[in-house]
């Protein structure tokens, strides 16, 4: 299942004491259906705060925003999501936790137990299912967190740095275990980054944003072949286009 | 850890009481410090047995007090603390109030409650209910609105109302907050039932220890606090085994063996 995303005209602007401070200028963005885009950014330029307005999580100050042709007026329910620090609950097993998102909808365990277990079998938490997450390494816990956001076959998944707080082989293998799910599973990724070569690996399309207020100053359009193997990831092609991107944040004097 | 360094666990403990008793007894006797200043550990075992009806009565009056206090603080400081959490207007109001007493000590009520409703169960019961009260309610808060932002957001993507959301993860990720104030509890419902018994009672520990100080029998006034800290102790390890049947999987409750495999 995905859906078609369409953002138009989309900013933020936070009332403060020194007056009305832009955190994201208006903002066009339309997602094909099945499309995994990713928005990269410095902090705070206002990547999270578009996605989740796109949640319906946050109000937005200006525009309008579409998913499958619907208007977000209020949180969204058909979607997805994962967060940088894992939001799995202490209390309850990985398999758990992942049905978790199933009887928060008033959806049957027993009908969803063995799509979980699967799910979880398909990032190597076979034998993890009956673990609690203070018995998980992060990247177990992140894993689950994606399994979690696919259980109940949303169209529409929402990212917001969830690599951001591994250490860094953890986040290559997580990148490569995200990239299997997504084309087991296809959906409409919007994805939040601060990190160049994860954008470059997993997008169809990345979109550069500025510093604050943060505006779109490139779309990259990406048409290499999955999954991108690290033969791949070192190919001139590849690299020459995470150097591209580089090269805008270092005129922004960000690197 | 090794089988040796268990049994150690258990040991190290009981040694280390055990020779504090008899250095206790020993010093006592060694330097004929008379009774009515420090007893020796005999002398109040002496006395303990000797008095073990009314000690024994008496801590059955304390315990019902104590008892019956801390639980309407919970049955009570629980549920307020969910409704001062969830309402913004409850949070301007009722929580300053609930803050500004939680300042005065509780026991200058206890002469008022004498005045008021005599010497009897019912001034008793109301100081521990008021000791204990409080420190449930500000950690119930607490435990209520500390919910993660991330974790709110994702309950609000999952569509499921307030209710479903409040039992599946507001509840449980409030339990291990909502336990360091019923352990705060605890730990002040004995202190709260022996003093308001200090100060105006006929029966209880409280008031039989200010006898027994009030005569000099210090074998006596230690025997009852040995029964004091006894109860004390009981009322602190149920809230424990509470705690561990409800939230095992609070970081409190790991043990090393859970962190090694």
């Amino acid at each position: 299942m995905t859906v078609a995303v369409s953002i138009a005209g989309v900013s933020k602007t936070y009332r403060s004491k020194a007056g009305e401070v832009s955190a994201l200028d208006p903002i066009d963005l339309a997602i094909a259906p099945g499309a995994f885009v990713s928005l990269v950014g410095p902090s705070g330029c206002g990547k999270s705060t578009l996605l989740l307005m796109l949640a319906g999580l946050l109000s937005r100050s200006s525009g309008e925003i579409l998913v499958d042709g619907r208007p977000v007026e209020g949180p969204q329910t058909n979607i997805g999501i994962v967060f940088q620090g894992n939001v799995l609950v202490d209390w309850r097993s990985a398999l758990d936790n992942v049905l978790l998102q199933i009887e928060m909808r008033g959806l049957s365990r027993a009908a969803y137990k063995e799509r979980a277990l699967a799910l979880l079998a398909s990032v190597g938490l076979k034998d993890f299912v009956a673990r609690h997450p203070h018995e998980l390494s992060g990247g177990m816990q992140q894993r689950t967190a994606f399994c979690r956001a696919l259980i109940h076959d949303p169209p529409l998944i929402l990212m917001d740095e969830p690599l951001g707080a591994l250490d860094a082989m953890t986040r290559e293998q997580l990148r490569g275990d995200l990239e299997r799910l997504l084309m087991a599973n296809p959906k409409t990724v919007l994805f939040v980054t601060h990190s160049i070569e994860e954008a470059v690996q997993l997008s169809d399309e990345v979109i550069v944003i500025s510093p604050r207020p943060g505006r779109i100053v490139r779309r990259v359009k990406l048409d290499l072949p999955r999954p991108r193997d690290l033969h791949l990831r070192q190919s001139p092609e590849f690299q020459g286009i995470v150097a591209e991107i580089k090269e805008i944040f270092l005129s922004y004097g960000l690197i | 850890m090794t089988e040796r360094g268990r049994l150690g666990e258990y040991l190290t403990p009981i040694i280390f009481g055990a020779s504090l008793i008899l250095s206790w007894e020993a010093v006592v006797q060694l330097f004929h410090i008379p009774l009515y200043i420090i007893p020796p550990p005999s002398q109040i075992l002496v006395e303990y047995v000797r008095n073990i009806h009314r000690i024994w009565d008496y801590t059955l009056v304390t315990g019902m007090e104590t008892i019956s206090g801390f639980a309407v603080a919970i049955l009570l400081g629980v549920p307020l603390s969910m409704f001062v959490a969830f309402s913004a207007f409850l949070r301007r109001t009722f929580y300053p109030l609930a803050v500004t007493l939680e300042m005065v000590p509780k026991i200058v009520f206890a002469p008022i409650f004498v005045t008021w409703f005599g010497f009897g169960f019912l001034p008793k019961i109301l100081i521990v209910f008021l000791v204990c009260f409080f420190p449930i309610l500000l950690n119930g808060i607490l435990a209520f609105t500390s919910l993660s932002l991330d974790l709110t957001r994702f309950c609000l993507s999952t569509g499921a109302g307030p209710l479903r959301t409040f039992f599946k993860v507001r509840l449980p990720a409030a339990l291990p907050q909502l336990f360091v104030g019923i352990k705060g509890a605890a730990v002040n419902a004995t202190v709260g039932a022996t003093i308001a018994e200090w100060i105006g009672g006929d029966a209880g520990l409280g008031y039989y220890i200010q006898i027994a100080s009030g005569d000099l029998r210090m074998d006596l006034a230690f025997a009852i606090i040995i029964m004091l800290a006894a109860l004390g102790l009981l009322l602190f390890w149920l809230v424990v085994l509470a705690e561990r049947w409800l939230i095992p999987w609070h970081v409190s409750q790991r043990t090393t063996h859970g962190l090694v495999g």
